[in-house]
């Protein structure tokens, strides 16, 4: 029966299983689970990492790039050998040896207008791991329209943020967000992309068992230069250009 | 009247690294212009040339947006205001 633990798997997951209010339903549930994360980058190594290794059932990572050397400092699924490979190649590879139990599926696309609802069908969730904001919207945009849940996480410097998506019921990023933002190379530190991949990891977990209180209507920012998190209250806004009209169930 | 302001930190450079503002001011706006007083450098990094935000800006005040009032969201004694700055990196 789909979605039934193997002897294996109660072993694998045991500590987890343990959990109050986890239980075998719960990783029941995570591998029914299949998971679209977009980028396979700082955020994405993390967050990839942490779902194998929780027993999400199915992953697709999607990301167009090729591993570089200075990707090195936080893009912890890819090594010094896999230089020049791409990345959803070298991370599958890593997901898989991790856990040979989770499908891992690598979509070497740049994600797009003209794809993007493609790559999300059929997947139960969407985690932002993206290195960009208009893809952000994008996906954003995408999400409410499928009725997808989507974990938004993003970095900078020392810096990040963190915030959980319920089309048609929270606050989304075009709620909080109206701006652009300047093109440049951002700086990152890898500890950052690790603390917010980790919290987006989490969430996913959390609605996926349904235990726990979501990031939803919440911006969580984390300041690593002073180790502080400061949570703002974000509203679902009525003239929101990306959720304005949508509806739980009718997106 | 006093406000604290929390500045961002990638707007550390104007301040001289200091984190935390008094200002005083009865709208978001003054607040902001009285921060300015104090750090006339800070200035380009809140405000365009037309004088507006810029639009990866934003102030929330008491961990609520200011937004859609922004600049003329009042103030009262005590308030927080938070400057953040939009990032996109992962």
């Amino acid at each position: 029966m789909i979605g039934m633990l193997t002897g294996d798997e109660l072993e694998r997951y045991d500590r987890q299983i343990i959990v109050r209010g986890f239980g075998k339903e719960g990783q029941e549930r995570l591998k029914r689970t299949r998971v679209f994360i977009a980028g396979a980058g700082g955020l994405g190594s993390p967050i990839a990492t942490y779902l194998a290794a929780a027993g999400v059932g199915m992953i697709r990572l999607a990301d167009h790039d090729r591993v570089e050397l200075s990707n090195l400092n936080r893009q912890v699924l890819h090594w010094d050998d896999d230089i020049g490979r791409s990345k959803v190649d070298s991370a599958t590879e890593k997901l898989k040896k991790l856990n040979p139990e989770v499908k891992v599926e690598a979509i070497g696309e740049m994600i797009t207008e003209a794809n993007v609802s493609r790559l999300a069908a059929g997947f139960d969730l969407i985690v932002d791991a993206m290195d960009n904001l208009p893809t952000r919207y994008l996906l954003n945009r995408t999400a409410l329209e499928m009725d997808i849940p989507f974990f938004h996480g993003a970095v900078y410097g020392f810096e990040g943020r963190v915030m959980t998506v319920i089309p048609g019921e929270t606050a989304c990023l075009g709620c909080v967000y109206r701006g652009a933002i300047p093109e440049e190379k951002f700086p990152v530190v890898g500890v950052t992309p690790a603390v917010i991949g980790c919290i987006q990891a989490t969430e996913v977990i959390k609605y996926i068992v349904g235990i726990g209180q979501l990031l939803t209507n919440r911006l969580l920012v984390y300041d690593g230069l002073n180790m502080k998190f400061t949570e703002f209250r974000v509203k679902k806004d009525p003239n929101c250009e990306h959720c304005g009209k949508i509806v739980r169930g009718k997106g | 009247m006093s406000v604290r302001v929390n500045i961002h930190p990638r707007l550390y450079q104007f301040t001289g690294d200091q984190a935390v503002a008094e200002v005083s001011g009865n709208t978001v706006g003054q607040c902001l212009d009285d921060l300015v007083r104090q750090f006339p450098e800070i200035k380009k990094g809140l405000f365009g040339k037309d004088g507006k935000l810029l639009n990866y800006v934003d102030i929330y005040v008491n961990l609520e947006s200011s937004y859609p009032e922004e600049l003329s969201k009042p103030i009262r004694e005590g308030d927080e205001l938070h400057i953040t700055l939009l990032i996109g990196g992962g």
